[in-house]
């Protein structure tokens, strides 16, 4: 074993702190940090192009198609480093979800037409697979994609599609064979602005739409836009997961929260003290940084392909149901460290320029925004209760 | 980064796991337990011929120079057996002492600890004391001609009844710190009373009484004592926080395939979501405990004292509080028979409660963790 980061990707860290210190401003870092949900629009597509004129935009996908060729490591590094100085975070539904799809199974058609803006950040993706039958059942799913003549004809409702209000484009899986329970699944491309796409928001209880129901009517589809063969798309689903093995850890945002949670205690006072001096909260402080380190560490066992005792396809439901109960607790101690300043509703616009007043200092837009919108993070993407059934099945056999 | 063991990583583990596997059974490891060391003297011997009880020790004194992440791997692999001879309290924590200290006696005696002759265990603890960490020892060393007298009580002294040698601390009239001694067991003034421990290994009370000891017994001086002390019981916590991780390895071992056996209500305990549920959650705990064990071999030789602190102590902390959900549920599991003598789950627990109370608890940890600040990541 060598358990230490190699002088090579230390250099690496430092050549990607030099740049994001000469490329990000205090605004967009402000914005950043303050963790409203869903981010500043604008700020994503920029900071997109601006890592795709330094070649860093798209480390998920194969060199060829414009990816960095980092090591897993690597693209840790650089993912943390991003987070923690504030740069937006990037749309992943294109960039790492999407993209890499598409350049695996896509037509070459598909990969001249797709990338390049996903690349440069001009073409959003929404990510079109709950519905209101199927959640975390994916394989009940109702929709249906008819074939007619050169196009296909879609109909169905889509919910809680991540940011379709605002994407220029989606992926869909819907049903090709209506014959069968199972089979017939594909995946196919629609672009968002359609007849027939009705979008409405879902308000949810942090407040601000992040997420939002798709009704498809009748939708007219060139027949192109199928992914691959009629029916193949659980091979695409599990290979755009399996990209994906580490993310929901959410571990730079752990990072991140610890920090904030850091800066707030000590500013923020309990009987005459500063927080961050208090012994209880101290404990429940170094208890979760504790825990977070720790995490770092099984996500580097899998970004290395550690052994493992264990079946290594149930690492990525190990991490989620850790990660998304860190997230409950990380947001919970940020807000616990406000006091009754978390009450405060902020509206985007106030959350976005910082201070309000001396009473209102800047690190207190966010944080319960946040807080509220993280009890999400164990049920998205697969819910906890899902996960500890996938670990059963694959690591026990149960 | 590289997480794969070396050829000879892998032959340490394979060999220890058929060991386990062959003679480490329950109700040899009992019978042990009852018997006046609460160890078999036949692993012990064993453990000399495969040359683990050498393995760390310096080439000088006939040892392998291996790191402290070769011992732990070879620990994992003997917890899941519920070995209980005193390797690391010896071969390790005592070792290291022995031979960061320049004195000749340390030498002769590393060498026996390699074959197994000796066996060397720390007597620090006294009455009140929570954690080697922070004992503030009162025994007391006295100058003399020649050498030193010793006196004072120590308590919690592991294998106490059974070591050929100790090594004590104790205080000189006059010095800020306490310096570190090696006596042997046997020398005048010396009386021990021993008692079992609730994993079945024992320990004893050492009092001593004015015994005299050679200047050459000093192994470090009270200037670099508590430094020395420190790196010593950092390499036992995560040795031992390695076997607990075996004995988490194996408990989710045991657990999953009882309940595939055992059935009611006409199916077996498996197919009931609950039961599945719990598996799984302890199994997260599992591999958090092991991800806090890297977390710690990747500081320990850490010229960092802040950073390995924090390492250590992190993953005393997190090893034993998963171990504590995950061997604690495993009894839970396997319902009333968990809770029996004939059954290895709670012998495992019995380990784990061992592991806990040694070097300072969690609280202890987690507080010790909080003295010190995380590093603040870098902004641009």
């Amino acid at each position: 074993m060598d358990l230490q980061l190699s002088p090579d990707d230390l250099a690496f860290r430092d050549e990607v702190r030099a740049f994001l210190r000469e490329n990000l401003t205090p605004e967009v870092v402000y914005r950043s940090h303050t963790e409203v949900h869903p981010p500043n629009e604008e700020d994503r597509r920029w900071w997109n192009s601006v890592l795709n004129r330094k070649g860093w935009a798209a480390p998920s996908l194969p060199v060829e198609y414009g990816g960095t060729g980092w090591s897993p490591i690597r693209r840790g590094i650089f993912e943390r480093e991003c987070r923690l100085a504030g740069a937006p975070e990037l749309r992943w539904q294109g960039l790492r979800l999407i993209g890499p799809v598409i350049c695996e199974f896509g037509s070459e058609d598909q990969k001249k037409r797709y990338i390049p803006p996903i690349l440069e950040g001009t073409e959003q993706w929404a990510q079109g697979f709950s519905e209101p039958g199927a959640g975390s059942d994916l394989a009940s799913l109702k929709s249906t994609a008819i074939l007619d003549g050169d196009k296909y004809i879609v109909n169905g409702q889509k919910i809680w599609t991540t940011e379709a209000g605002y994407s220029e484009l989606g992926f869909f899986l819907v049903r090709t064979d209506t014959t069968s329970k199972h089979g017939g699944i594909s995946m196919i491309i629609i672009d968002m602005s359609s007849p027939g796409i009705t979008v409405r928001p879902i308000e949810m209880i942090n407040g601000d739409p992040s997420t939002f129901e798709v009704f498809l009517d009748n939708v007219e589809v060139p027949r192109e836009n199928l992914i691959g063969e009629p029916g193949t798309a659980w091979q695409q689903t599990k290979f755009l997961l399996a990209n994906e093995r580490t993310s929901s850890a959410d571990i730079d945002k752990a990072y991140g929260d610890l920090r904030r949670i850091r800066a707030i205690a000590r500013r923020e006072h309990k009987n005459g003290r500063p927080l961050i001096e208090d012994p209880g909260f101290r404990q429940r402080l170094t208890q979760l940084e504790l825990e977070v380190e720790a995490l770092e560490w099984s996500v580097l066992r899998v970004l290395c392909n550690a052994p493992s005792h264990h079946p290594s396809a149930a690492s990525a439901s190990v991490l989620k149901i850790k990660g998304s109960d860190l997230q409950h607790k990380l947001t919970k101690l940020a807000t616990d460290a406000l006091g009754p300043r978390a009450l405060r509703l902020y509206t985007r616009e106030q959350a976005f320029n910082a201070q309000i007043s001396a009473l209102w200092p800047g690190y207190v837009p966010g944080v319960t925004h946040d807080m509220l919108y993280m009890r999400a993070c164990s049920i998205y993407g697969g819910s906890r209760e899902i996960q500890k059934n996938i670990i059963a099945k694959i690591a026990f056999a149960m | 980064m590289d997480f794969a063991l070396t050829d000879e990583q892998k032959m340490l583990a394979d060999g220890a796991a058929r060991y386990v596997r062959e003679r480490c059974d329950l109700e040899s490891r009992r019978k042990a337990a009852a018997s006046e060391d609460g160890f078999s003297r036949r692993h012990w011997r064993h453990f000399a011929d495969q040359g683990w009880l050498a393995l760390t020790l310096p080439e000088a004194a006939g040892g392998l120079e291996m790191t402290v992440e070769d011992m732990s791997i070879l620990v994992e692999e003997l917890g899941r057996g519920l070995v209980c001879e005193p390797l690391v309290d010896s071969a390790v924590t005592c070792a290291h002492l022995l031979s960061a200290s320049g004195s000749e006696a340390a030498r002769a005696i590393l060498a026996d600890i390699a074959t197994g002759e000796a066996i060397v265990t720390l007597a620090h603890l006294e009455e009140g004391d929570h954690s080697e960490y922070d004992a503030p020892v009162a025994s007391r060393a006295e100058r003399i001609d020649d050498g030193w007298t010793l006196s004072g009580t120590k308590t919690c002294v592991f294998y106490g009844a059974s070591a050929t040698h100790f090594v004590v601390s104790a205080r000189n009239n006059g010095d800020d710190g306490y310096g570190l001694f090696l006596v042997a067991a046997d020398a005048d003034g010396i009386r021990r009373e021993g008692y079992s421990l609730i994993d079945g290994t024992r320990a004893a009370d050492v009092h001593f009484d004015n015994v005299r000891v050679p200047a050459s017994a000093l192994l470090h001086e009270p200037a670099t004592a508590a430094t020395v002390l420190e790196s010593a019981l950092d390499r036992a916590v995560v040795i031992f926080g390695a076997g607990v991780v075996g004995s988490m390895e194996a408990v989710l071992e045991l657990t999953s395939e009882y309940l595939k056996t055992r059935e009611q209500y006409g199916k077996p305990l498996a197919s009931f979501q609950a039961l599945k549920h719990r598996m799984s959650e302890m199994l997260v705990e599992t591999e958090q405990a092991r991800s806090a064990l890297y977390s710690a071999l990747a500081a320990i030789d850490s010229d960092d004292g802040q950073r390995r602190r924090r390492a250590i102590s992190g993953a005393k902390a997190l090893i034993a509080q998963s171990g504590h959900f995950v061997i604690g549920e495993g009894i839970q599991l396997h319902g009333g028979i968990g809770v029996t003598e004939e059954y290895a789950v709670g012998h495992h627990f019995k380990a784990l409660i061992v592991y806990d109370k040694r070097f300072g608890d969690s609280d202890f940890h987690i507080e010790r963790c909080g003295q010190i600040p995380a590093e603040e990541p870098q902004a641009p």
